[in-house]
Parts: C-alpha cells; structure tokens; sequence
C-alpha cells in the first residue's frame, strides 16, 4: 500500500456513531472549521467558513461542537432526554463540508461524517429529523420527490425538447435530471439548457421522464439511511437495467449520490454506467470542439463552487474551464473560492428547517460576489441556485444569476 | 469504552437570579446553558488534565453557562455580576489552552467570539486595534493589504486569536526580527477581575493616542503579559504592526483534497514554492552542540528570522498521512541535527545576497552542510510544506497526531538546550513513550529556536498520547510535572519562566518563588478579592488549595521526590 492509497475500513453508510470514538476525542479545537485555511484569507471579513458559527457565534454549531457532543452521547455523558436542543445545532448544518475539508488537512478528521453519523443515529432513535424533513421524507416514499410533487409533473420541464424516453427505447447516455430542478419551473432552464446543449453536440440521450426516482441525496444528508438504502437500490437497478452507458446530471446532489454515495451503501450492486456532472461532460465537449461557442456574451461574472460539487467531489476546474471558453465573458474570482468556498446556506436540510439561516447566509455570498465587480453570479446547482435567488432578493446588491448551462447554451447560439 | 459509561455527567447550573441577571446584560439570544452547549466547552484540546478528567467524568469541568458579550461594557457587567455572587468566570477564546473551568464552583464561560472586529489600522503609526477574538489571519490579510505585517504567525493563524497569544507568551520564530509579540503591544483596555476598566499606554492621557505602551505611572501592561487571563479579561488591544515588502496577498495554493472521499493523491499535496521576498535553508550539522551554536551566530547577526531544528516535528508537518508520520520518525527520515532559516521580507536582491553571504559564511565557520539538489534532495523536498508554514502558519500537509498533551516548553539560554535534552531522555526511561513521543534530542532532534537575537532560546519536547488511553495521557501529564520538578532540581531557573504561565504550578512548586509566588497572590488578593476571575489557574488562594483532592497531591509529591524534592504540604 502507497502513503496515498485509502485505508480499507468500513463503508460510510455501515459506520454507526462509535467507530468514530478516537477521532472525536481527538478534536484539537484548532478552529480550522470555523475559519479558512490560513493561507487562504485574504480578507477580515471574508475569513470565516462555517454558515452556522458565523451566524450564531456558539461552538456546538461548529464542526468542533459537534465532535464533542458526539464523544459525550458515546461515553454517554448526557443522552435525548438531557440535551433536546442538540436537534438543532445537528441541522442547522449545511453540511458544506469546509470544516471537515481544513479538519482532514490538518488533523485527518472528519466533522461533517461525524455530524452526518450523529444524523442518522438521531433518525434510527427516533430523535430526529425536524419535523420538516420527515415531510420531505414522506414525499420521496409517496411521490419519489421531496417537493410533494405528483410525479405526472416531472417532465414538464421538457415539453418542447425532444429527448429520447429510456422507458421506450435506447441510448448511449441518460440526462439524470433531479427533483428540484424538474418541479421548479424558475429553474426549468437549467434543465432545458443542459438538454439543449447535449443535443446540440450530438449526445445519444435519453430520460426517465416521469418515471424518474428521486436519488435519495436529501434523505441521506437529513440521516434516513434506511429510505436512503431503498432508493439507491431502485436506482440502480433501474439504471443498469437500461443499458446506458453514462450519465449526466447538473445536479451536484444527485452527482454526489450516484457518484460516492451509492457505493458506500453496504451491500448494493454497483451502479455500472459512468457518472459525469455536466460541467465536466460540456468541458469535454468543448475541449473535443464538439461544441463551437461562437457568440459573444460580453459579462462579468464570479463562479459560485457549489459545496456538493466542489469541496464533496473536487471539481473546480472543470466550470472555469467553460466559463473561459466562452466569448466575451470575464471571471473575476470571489475570495473564498475552490475548496474554500462559502456556502450559499441552501443544502443538508437547512433550507428546510432553517429558511432564516439560510437566506442570510445568502445574503453573505451575494455581499461577497458583489465585491467582485461582477454583474452575474454563476453556478451550476438547483439548491444554490434556489437559495441565491433569495439571497438576491433580500440583498441590498443587484446581482443577475445564471446557471453555466444557460450562458453555455447562448455562447453556441442554439 | 469506559467502564462507566451509563454513568451521565451532570452540569452545575447557576442560581436563577444570577441566570437572569446575566441574561439582562446580554439578552436572551446570547447565553447558553442547555447540556450540549456546555459540554462543548469543556474539554480543551492540548491540555492532558481535562482529557483525564473527561475519563473520568469529573461534572467541574462543564460549565454552568456560556454567555457571549458584545462590549467591554458588557463584559464589565457580567464580571460585575460574577464578582456579586461570587460566581467564578472563565474568558474563552477558542479553547486550546486555559479555558477549562478549574472551580468546583458553577462557572460562567465568557465566550468573547462576537468581538471579532478589526477597529482600526493606523498606517501612519503603524498599529492595528482589534476587537479580542480577531487572529492572526483575518489582521495578517488586511496589514498586508496596506503593506504592513504583523510579525509572522505564531501556532496557527485561525487557533491564534491576537488578544489571548499577545497577552500569553507570542513566542515564535519570527521574534528574531520583530521581537516578542508580547512586546508588540501599544495598549489594551481591560476589564479587571473586579468589573473595574484598566486602559494602558499612551492612550490613556486624554487626546494623547496610541502610540508607547506606556503610560503615567507603573508598566501596567505587566499584569496581563503571560497572566493567561487571570488578570482580567482583554477587550480591545493595539498591536504594533511592521513594514511588509511583498504582495499584497498570498498566491492561491492548489485546492485540498475532496473532502466526501478521504483521497490521498500527490494532487493535492502540493506546496508553493516560497514568497519572492523570502529565502529558506535547510541545514544539517554533525552533533547538536555545533547546531546550537550557529543558531548563536546566525540570530546575533541579525538576519534570519527563523531558526529552527526540526525531527519529529518535521515528519507531523510534511507528511501526508499519519502512517507516513510514524514511518519517517522511526526512520529518522528527517536528519538528526536539523535546522531551517529563513531570510524574510527582503526588500532588494542585493539585500538577498547581503543576508545569504552572511549565513554561507557563519554556516561554512561552524561545518554544516545545506540541504540541496547534491546533499540530501528527496529530504529538502520533503520539507517544502515550510515553505509557506514559516510565513503564515498553516501546519504544513496534516499533523497527523492523536493528540497533543503535554509538552516541555522551556525558556532559557541556548546552553540550557544541553540539560534539557539529557533530563528529556531521564523523564523518557523513567515513564516509557507515549503513542508518539518527540525524543527531545536523546536521538532525534529537539524543537529549539533562538529568540531575541539570540539572548535566550525557546525549546520543546512533546507527548503525543492516544486520547481514548487515560493511562497514557496521565503518563504525558507526569511528564509535565517531572519537567518542573527537574528544572528546580537543576537550577535551571530562567527555564522556569515558561512554567510561571501554566496552571497552578507556583503553588505545587513553591521553588519558583518566593517572589513570583508570594506576589502573585498579592495580586490576586487586590484585583481578585473575590477569587473569581479563572481561579486556580496561576496560583491558589488557602481555600482553594485545600479543595484540590488529595491523590493530585500525592502524585505530585511522587514526581517531587524523583527529584530530592521535599513534599509540599
């Protein structure tokens, strides 16, 4: 074994609250999750990385906090009965993940798996979750999304797009389109855009349509791995079953769980096509010049890393790739980029339960973006995108926000 | 699991009156005294006695509430109120060292981390006035963009909140050019054990501004240097800030690892090359006493500012995972009498070949050999995550240790280097190795710098035990124990100074006085009188002493006697 090969140990979603026991007795309390890595800061103001200590200044919403109350429930120091308010220092986490990147850089730790591992005992207890992630959690069972969506709804979004049906027939690749962006119609252009552009490169693609299933990624941040498990087997059953050879996603939840969760569920059968998120596919795209951006789309704009794709999956290059492909737009970087990126608030159920957090901590990264000169904010991610809305409207900065797929779709003039 | 795990720990809660006098002060939104909050303010991260009184589940470690002021106002009302009641208070920045509660008392845990504001940065003047819980990053990043400096980073920039490492020691390599951090201070203004406001320095005359340390009257900064919050409680501070020569900000490093899969790729190991204003040498040397002496030379000629000498240390900071750590130590990977310099802020090349002519020429007089493509090249590349962490402290690639417990942290003249690794090889076969034990020069290389051009050093030797083991972490307890009762033994007093900040070590080693002992409780009888600012920290009041139980100070008479040391009562 080389120093840089994992360690076999035990799947994520096999690990119960005390196989963590030595790492959380080690938190050295360095406070590395609740600021940027050091190197990094280039501003007082843009220094701190945690949403939830930065708004509400206490240790336990911190990713140290939740060490600590993880080795008390282990040594049982305090149990449900004693401390419950823990509920929400647990989820009000956006489960970012800064604070377990610059903890595993530093002390080789892992907050956000200890708080995700406390999430689940918490549901398998049946302390937990809030009140509005069961509703989510009821809606994926009833409807196969968390929006209580009827799933005839599903591809709406598609009306005057021709995608193969994979219920019907087959493709090369599936357009894995995901719960939010498929209900939402402010985000349908996401949707639409990425089809657009898969087409237009001359893509063998196909959908599930209103036969799609949701991925499972929210209930799997929210601790339900027992619903979590159902959904992924579905999934993947489904998916092999149809003979695809790939498949996109913008979705950075969804990325996420097809990617690296679903092979950490204990005993399900691997998901055997490729897995791209569609930053990654349209950079290809355009590396190979199957797509031609041609028009000139004269912008300044600031790339906001999702916190799914970025820190949880490492691709940061491949959205600035595209942006710098593309005629007459202009990135200017914010200063807590990469893996050091701020969150837009939006994702592991805060949203849900903490709508006030969570446009706040919007409110902080539209500050931030702002200050870069840029007229635009971009991304690529239906949460992000949801919660920079708000952030936008409550933000005494005028920003416009687009999705990459839709600044990709006017550059190739399609 | 320990044994007595269905055994809860029960927190001491605060009479109402007190509860809701507080909250008055700071309103309901910002006190705290729910069991999970307070449990996560208990158990400090680098100091052994609070790993082992969580083992055992000692209920006075947790706090009774946490409260978070907004003001030196605030803090004087809530230390107004403490002082009322008698209610012990602890200030708490992030909790590394001396915050744990100390009392048998319901404690009142003064979290100071709504202060983080930067107050002014005076270019002219060249001073920075910061709220308490600003660190080293946030102030570094916005001197620099003003072309100032603030004088390296001691520990880590985000572990560093500027008040508390100011006021505690601000030993660090970097002191060689900019002196003691401790003696960057302008002024501070305080809030005394007693609610009283203490301002010092020049901006204590009326319109006079912040510009000397001193005031009219006695150096009254001298009671927070090294006090470790026992003399009050730091609200806003002036720190002296130094010309700096080079970008405005760092350049971006690559990003880290994904942090979904724990991924161990050459990737994402990857250090920058150092600042242009900055040179670093590595430099090897036969023994240990001809490494001492060119740290001598080198810090008296003025032109390094680090000086350092790297083992065990080394493989923590640039290795990549901790089964690399352990691999390198036990190889000695790292060279045995090792140590780094660093030319920093260079205003002109010909200050670079200045600066460089001088250490080639102390270097070639003493006979080390630089590390470089032709001597040892896979051992300088392996050190390269220096390259940044000697600028701004980031702890290079990972520490990779379990737990950091205890450490000797001697300060002394550089020939005292020599006792303190002969007595660290002592402590070592009377106690046996922790999960990982810094060898402290009996084999590999002591963790030593010269500070203040060389007038004194600063060395240290640690224990890394295993933190779910109680009988290793008591093991590295006994080592700081041991440490104080051998420097009494060998009269190596200036050693001592250290030992003087760190817990209740004059009252269990009254050698170190009678002067630092017998004043130090005068102090606190005058700006205590109700013993409740952080007590027991620095020294006991009779009462207090009396509460501590009687195993500590047998233990304590055990380790004494290892020494020829008499019993203390």
């Amino acid at each position: 074994m080389t120093y840089y090969e994992k360690k076999p140990e035990k799947k994520f979603f096999e690990k119960q609250l005390e196989d963590y026991r030595d790492m959380v007795w080690g938190c050295a309390r360095c406070n590395w999750c609740q600021n940027q890595w050091g190197w990094n800061v280039k501003s007082a103001e843009f220094s701190e990385i945690c949403p939830a200590f930065h708004e509400y200044r206490i240790f336990p919403y911190s990713g140290m906090g939740k060490m600590h109350i993880a080795r008390a429930l282990i040594e049982g120091d305090f149990d449900y009965d004693d401390a419950p308010e823990m509920i929400d220092f647990i989820y009000t986490c956006t489960t970012c993940g800064a604070c377990e990147m610059n903890c595993q850089r530093l002390q080789d730790k892992e907050p956000l798996k200890v708080n995700e591992t406390l999430r689940a005992k918490f549901v398998q207890d049946g302390f937990g979750p809030k009140p509005e992630h069961k509703r989510l959690i009821a809606s994926v069972k009833n409807y196969s999304n968390p929006w209580m969506q009827p799933r005839t709804q599903r591809d709406r979004w598609a009306r005057t797009i021709k995608l193969k049906d994979l219920n019907k027939e087959k493709a090369e690749t599936l357009f894995f389109v995901g719960c939010t962006a498929a209900f939402n119609n402010t985000l349908w252009k996401m949707a639409q855009s990425t089809a657009a552009i898969l087409l237009a490169a001359g893509v063998d693609v196909g959908m599930f349509g209103k036969e799609e299933l949701c991925c499972g990624s929210p209930i799997a941040r929210i601790g339900d791995r027992e619903t979590f498990f159902t959904i992924a087997q579905q999934n993947v059953k489904r998916i092999n079953e149809s003979g695809v050879r790939e498949i996109i996603t913008f979705c950075p939840g969804c990325y996420r769980s097809l990617q690296h969760d679903y092979p950490e569920v204990p005993g399900l059968e691997p998901l055997r096509p490729a897995v791209y998120h569609s930053t990654e596919y349209v950079a290809r795209l355009l590396r190979e010049q199957r797509l031609i951006p041609q028009k000139p789309i004269p912008l300044k704009v600031t790339w906001h890393d999702p916190c799914h794709l970025g820190r949880h999956c490492g691709i940061y290059d491949a959205p600035r790739d595209i942006l710098a492909a593309l005629p007459g737009i202009e990135l200017v970087e914010m200063e807590r980029i990469k893996d050091q990126a701020w969150c837009c608030g939006g994702g592991g159920g805060a949203r849900a339960a903490y709508p006030n957090f969570a446009r706040a901590t919007a409110v902080k990264r539209i500050a931030e973006a702002y200050k870069t000169g840029a007229l635009a904010i971009v991304t690529q991610c239906p949460f992000c995108e949801q919660n920079l809305m708000d952030g936008i409207a409550q933000s005494e900065h005028s920003m416009q926000l687009y999705d990459l797929s839709e600044l990709v779709i006017k550059a190739i003039g399609e | 699991m320990t044994e007595n795990k269905t055994q809860k720990v029960q927190q001491k809660k605060l009479p109402r009156e007190v509860y809701t006098a507080l909250q008055g002060v700071v309103g309901e939104q910002w006190i705290y005294e729910q069991r999970s909050v307070v449990e996560t303010y208990s158990k400090l991260s680098i100091d052994a006695s609070t790993f082992v009184r969580k083992h055992k589940k000692d209920p006075h470690i947790l706090p009774a509430c946490v409260v978070l002021p907004a003001s030196t106002e605030e803090i004087q009302a809530i230390v107004r109120i403490c002082n009322r009641y008698h209610i012990p208070f602890i200030p708490f920045t992030n909790g590394q060292v001396f915050s744990a509660p100390t009392n048998t008392m319901p404690t009142v845990v003064i979290h100071l981390s709504r202060m983080n504001k930067i107050i002014r940065i005076d270019t002219e003047n060249l001073s920075a006035t910061l709220q308490p819980y600003v660190d080293y990053g946030q102030l570094q990043a916005e001197a620099m963009k003003r072309g100032l400096w603030n004088g390296g980073s001691p520990l880590a920039t985000s572990l560093c909140k500027i008040a508390s490492q100011y006021s505690f020691a601000g030993l660090w390599q970097t002191d060689l050019k900019y002196g003691l951090l401790n003696r960057n201070i302008v002024s501070v203004t305080m809030v005394l054990p007693d609610g009283e406001i203490l301002v010092t320095g020049s901006r204590c005359i009326p319109k006079a501004g912040d510009f000397l340390e001193y005031g009219p009257g006695p150096d009254l900064m001298g009671l927070l240097r090294s006090a470790a919050g026992t003399s009050g409680i730091v609200t806003e501070i002036t720190v002296k800030l130094h010309t700096w020569v080079g970008d405005q900000c760092f350049p971006e490093i690559p990003a880290g690892r994904p942090s979904l899969v724990d991924v161990h790729e050459p990737k994402y190991d990857n250090p920058p090359e150092p600042l242009k204003n900055h040179r670093l040498y590595w430099i090897e040397f036969k023994d240990f006493a001809s490494e001492i002496k060119a740290m001598r030379g080198i810090a008296h000629s003025g032109i390094g500012i680090g000086l350092n000498a790297t083992g065990v240390y080394s493989a923590f900071y640039c290795s990549q995972t901790q089964d690399m750590t352990i691999e390198r130590c036990k190889k000695k990977f790292f060279p045995d009498w090792n140590c780094y310099v660093i030319l920093a802020n260079i205003t002109s090349e010909k200050q670079i070949a200045y600066e460089e002519k001088v250490l080639r020429h102390i270097i070639e007089e003493i006979g080390g050999t630089f590390l470089s493509e032709h001597h040892k090249p896979k051992v300088l590349e392996a050190l390269k995550p220096w390259n940044y962490d000697c600028i701004r402290h980031t702890t290079g690639f990972r520490m990779n240790r379990k737990m950091y417990a205890n450490a000797w942290l001697p300060v002394g003249p550089l020939e005292n280097a020599f006792v303190t690794m002969e007595q660290w090889k002592k402590a070592l076969d009377i106690f046996g190795e922790c999960d990982i034990t810094d060898r402290g020069g009996a084999d590999d290389t002591p963790f030593v710098y010269a500070l203040q051009r060389g007038h004194f050093c600063f060395f240290e030797t640690d224990n890394y035990p295993d933190p779910v083991v109680p009988e290793e972490i008591e093991k590295a307890q006994a080592y700081g124990i041991y440490g104080n009762a051998t420097f009494i033994r060998h009269n190596l007093g200036p050693m001592l100074m250290a030992f003087l900040n760190v817990e209740p070590l004059t009252t269990m080693f009254p050698e170190v006085g009678p002067n630092a002992y017998l004043l130090m409780r005068k102090l606190r009888r005058v700006f205590d009188p109700q013993s409740v600012c952080s007590p027991g920290r620095q020294v006991f009041t009779e009462e207090e002493w009396q509460q501590v139980p009687a195993e500590v100070k047998e233990s304590i008479n055990k380790i004494r006697a290892l020494q020829n040391l008499p019993a203390i009562v």
